[in-house]
């Protein structure tokens, strides 16, 4: 299975990809936990897309793969805006004294704590989010 | 996607808990509208505020965020943030970000309630 979405760079059209995982995943027969976990951390994806794209849209590819005797949900987002330093990014500070610490930028680390495996390749003009999730065995 | 439409409605009960029913997506705009209701609470005289999330199946990191931003200001007037009816995929997501260790979480929205009014009268 193998679906592939270009979507512009529009507000909520991160619900499309939501929707198509969510239907995908009914499809495999995964938990609703399971479903709204790898839905969450592709609206993040879709989210950073949307905000670091430069307006040009992104696309989502949704698959199953077979690989080492596991059986994985994978999905990549990618887009063509200026990329970033992934090592660079740090999650927020949790302190919550008011105004003590930036409340953003929680995206990648939503994403890489709600997958099993999560790699991002980026440089100016194309980033790619690979996200990961086990399903079972082959 | 209109189910997705994010729908509130809020009460202000007894006991001076504040009560927030929110169903649907909540973003940027989500949150923010949250806030707003909670700050029209806190100008009745709410000093605990519950947020119900039943119907709720998608927060995303922004609209978490606002809600960071919520619990911060109730923390200065020492009130109390709670929620209820959360999803596991929420509920982790309030872990990861640090909203469960300050707010308070509670199965359903009876056992909040009744929580929250005997801390109030404790007070």
């Amino acid at each position: 299975m193998k679906l592939t979405l270009n979507l512009p760079a529009v507000p909520e059209v991160e619900l499309v990809a939501a929707k198509a995982v969510e239907l995908v995943g009914r499809d495999l027969g995964l938990s609703s936990t399971c479903i709204e976990s790898v839905t969450v951390a592709t609206v993040e994806a879709c989210l950073n897309a949307i905000e670091h794209g430069n307006q040009r849209g992104f696309a989502v590819r949704i698959e199953t793969q077979a690989a080492g005797g596991e059986r994985w949900l994978v999905i990549e987002v990618e887009d063509h805006g200026g990329g970033f330093d992934p090592e660079a990014v740090s999650a927020p500070s949790g302190n919550r004294k008011h105004g003590s610490a930036p409340n953003r930028g929680w995206g990648l680390k939503l994403i890489r704590d709600l997958m099993d495996d999560v790699d991002v390749q980026s440089r100016p003009g194309l980033t790619i989010v690979r996200m990961k999730r086990r399903i079972g065995g082959t | 996607m209109n189910d997705q439409r994010l729908e509130l409605s809020s009460e202000l009960m007894a006991g001076g808990v504040g009560l927030v029913a929110a169903a649907g997506y909540i973003n940027n705009e989500g949150g923010q509208a949250i806030a707003d209701v909670i700050n029209r609470l806190l100008d009745r005289g709410a000093v605990a505020l519950l947020i119900d999330l039943e119907g709720t199946r998608i927060i995303n990191s922004i609209g978490v965020s606002i809600l960071l931003e919520v619990l911060e200001k109730l923390m200065e007037k020492n009130g109390r943030l709670a929620f209820c009816n959360l999803t596991p995929t929420i509920a982790r997501t309030f872990e990861i970000m640090g909203l469960a260790e300050y707010a308070s979480i509670f199965d359903d929205r009876e056992t909040a309630i009744e929580e929250l009014t005997r801390l109030n009268r404790a007070d």
